[in-house]
């Protein structure tokens, strides 16, 4: 019991710790109606070859997930995420874009890197959680991914044999989380910001 | 836990995580063959090229499409400076439209947005989904300008394969790259399960093992018990094993050591026993017959008148004459115990003394009394085959009579008027002979049963209390047992247990 606790205290501390070591990044944060609107850029995650795929004509995936920590905790008080399927269109120019049930065509990779990647406004985390927070230090935190295959589609490309033995279950679930990871990852911080009393 | 128990678990515990170790490491080398058996780079590049023959083929499609607006508007100049009016294009539009299958239609509009003609392939709803796409071309029909919008369209299905052969390529490249993590997740998802299974094994073991072990640790515990002296020491024997043999010989050889101990304190009470009678006897036999001698002078001397004295002396003569006789016959009987020679053993039928004894039955009875004749009934019987041991005939014979005397007694005692019953029988056990004695007297009560044997203690008013011991002394000189307990019939149960020949 006491090394499970112990353990436990570790990690929390080691993940606590290597969000600390984000490197930091300039946010735009503005409060409204008691919560934090963020803005921010995470277009750096598409590089060269970023770039190449999302014009290959294949649907890729933009994943941004922000969230919203106390300062030395390893509490998230809120979190938001939002994903860009991307696909070029072969058949005429321009790209499409899907959003949550909404798509729209844009002309060109740049437009879709902003429009997927530029963050303007965002709300993050509720109300309720900042009135708790008053007066302490928090940060935003920002992964930016590339490609993440989700969870639902990742078990319908990845499944194990069937059969009674607990090996292809256990090892088929260690597997998808290898392989459906980002093709590439940003993570950054933003500077420790106070929450309005 | 033991050393013994050390070992043990140190043995299995070795041997079976050296076979862990190198079936996980065998297991890893096939995993990794098998995986590379199915993800290599020749799937993946075929893969690769199959994405991208999807993708050339779009473009194709695309250029196609081009090429067939740009043939639709060649086509309508053609047409309409051939025939030089425009009232055709109509048909001209019709014509195309059935020539070309992927477009779906053809307007022709002019500068002022005016449409001039047009053309529609009809909706079907049953031919599946299309994506469709609008080709805008100018060109100068006669005197002035016209847009054409040539509408065409490709099987929908042919962009979702694209989408699908790309997904599976992902995967596949993935799959490809992660090629000898995933099969060490599963050699170590393996490994870690056995491992699992093998801990569960081992504790198993561990108990089971433990409990042989703990046998055996018992007996060695036992044995440095039986070694200090405390032979009331014994083991549960447990399963049927080779630890229950060798807790049943370890129990076994702690009853003969017991049994021989106190044997062998019995039969040195006994000696010392003998040793002061045979003193008590040397020390009032000699002064007896002075006595006796000087009682007699005494009143065959007195030459007085004084007739009540000469009474007098006469029956002290008589009283010390009595008295005497009686020490003589205790020392005689102290004499005898002192003097009883060890038994010599030779192999003998214990029925032949049976039918000894019955032999001289009358003579008892006839030396107790007649009352006892009367009185009591002996009943003897034995078996037909020989009952074989190493006895010393005389001494048995003399035992099985003293105990015969004592119970004839006891139920003419109980029974004087007649009913009084003696059962004399011999048998054979397992390994043992028995000759029991058994009567319907007033048998011996519980608390007496073990002393009855010790020297001197007797509930006759005659008796020397050396009877029963004699018989003890001897039965354990034939390396047997002498018991009482109560009969069936209600009196005393005397039970002589001899070992047979063949077990000796």
């Amino acid at each position: 019991m006491r090394l499970a606790l112990a353990a436990m205290v570790l990690l929390i501390a080691a993940v606590a710790y290597g969000q600390s070591q984000l490197p930091l990044r300039d946010f735009g944060v503005a409060w409204s109606q008691g919560a934090a609107k963020v803005s921010f850029s995470a277009i750096d995650l598409a590089d060269e070859r970023v770039r190449r795929e999302l014009s290959s004509g294949l649907r890729k995936r933009l994943v941004v997930t922000v969230g919203v920590h106390l300062n030395g905790s390893n509490w998230r008080m809120g979190v938001r995420q939002f994903g860009c399927d991307v696909t070029r269109d072969l058949w005429e120019d321009g790209y499409l874009v899907r959003i949550g049930d909404r798509s729209e065509r844009l002309d060109t990779l740049e437009q879709v890197l902003d429009r997927c990647l530029l963050v303007q406004g965002l709300f993050v985390g509720d109300p309720k959680s900042y009135e708790l927070q008053k007066g302490k230090d928090i940060y935003f935190a920002v992964r930016a991914e590339f490609n993440p295959i989700s969870k639902k589609q990742c078990s319908q490309l990845i499944r194990p044999a069937t059969g009674g033995d607990p090996v292809g279950p256990i090892s088929v679930n260690i597997v998808r989380r290898r392989i459906c990871r980002a093709e590439r990852t940003v993570e950054f911080r933003s500077q420790l910001l106070r929450v309005p009393e | 836990m033991s050393r013994f128990e050390r070992k043990i678990l140190f043995a299995i515990g070795l041997s079976v995580f050296l076979a862990l170790g190198g079936s996980i490491f065998l297991a890893q080398g096939a995993l990794r063959d098998v995986y590379a058996v199915g993800v290599n780079e020749r799937f993946g590049t075929e893969l690769v090229h199959g994405v991208e023959a999807r993708q050339s083929h779009l473009m194709a499609l695309r250029t196609g499409s081009d090429q067939v607006a740009d043939a639709v508007v060649w086509a309508v100049e053609a047409e309409v400076a051939k025939r030089g009016e425009k009232s055709a294009l109509e048909a001209v539009l019709q014509n195309l439209l059935e020539r070309y299958e992927v477009v779906q239609g053809i307007r022709v509009v002019n500068a002022g947005d005016e449409v001039l003609a047009e053309v529609a392939r009809p909706l079907d709803s049953s031919s599946e989904p299309l994506r469709s796409t609008v080709r805008k071309r100018e060109t100068q029909l006669g005197a002035g300008k016209v847009r054409v919008a040539v509408e065409v369209a490709v099987p929908e299905r042919y962009f979702e394969r694209l989408q699908e052969a790309g997904e599976v390529a992902d995967v596949y490249s993935r799959l490809q790259r992660q090629g000898a993590s995933v099969s060490d997740v599963y050699a170590w998802v393996f490994g870690v399960l056995a491992f699992l299974v093998i801990v569960a094994a081992f504790l198993i073991g561990a108990i089971v093992s433990r409990r042989v072990t703990r046998r055996v640790t018992d007996l060695a515990e036992a044995s440095r018990k039986v070694g200090a002296g405390d032979l009331t020491v014994s083991l549960p024997t447990g399963a049927e094993d080779e630890v229950a043999e060798l807790t049943k010989a370890f129990n076994q050889m702690v009853r003969d050591l017991r049994d021989s101990r106190t044997r062998i304190e019995y039969l040195q009470r006994i000696g010392a026993w003998q040793d002061f009678a045979r003193r008590l006897a040397h020390e009032i036999k000699n002064p007896l017959t002075p006595i006796q001698l000087a009682a007699q002078e005494m009143d065959e001397t007195y030459t007085g008148e004084d007739k009540a004295y000469q009474e007098k002396l006469a029956h002290a003569r008589a009283i010390i004459e009595e008295e005497v006789a009686t020490l003589r016959r205790l020392v005689g009987e102290f004499s005898a115990f002192a003097k009883l020679p060890q038994a010599d053993l030779s192999p003998s039928d214990l029925c032949e003394l049976v039918h000894g004894i019955e032999n001289s039955i009358p003579a008892v009875l006839e030396d107790l009394g007649e009352g006892a004749a009367r009185a009591v009934e002996v009943r003897l019987s034995c078996a037909t085959e020989p009952i074989a041991v190493r006895m010393d005939p005389m001494m048995l014979k003399r035992c099985v009579d003293n105990i015969l005397r004592n119970a004839i007694q006891a139920a003419s005692r109980e029974h004087p008027h007649g009913g009084g019953l003696v059962l004399l029988r011999a048998y054979q056990g397992e390994r043992r002979a028995f000759v029991e004695v058994r009567d319907n007297g007033p048998g011996i009560d519980e608390e007496n049963w073990e002393r009855v044997f010790d020297p001197y203690y007797t509930t006759k008013a005659e008796g020397t209390g050396l009877g029963l011991a004699i018989v003890k002394k001897v039965v354990l000189e034939h390396g047997g047992e002498v018991r009482l307990d109560r009969a069936p019939e209600g009196g005393a149960r005397f039970s002589i247990e001899l070992p047979l020949m063949e077990s000796r």
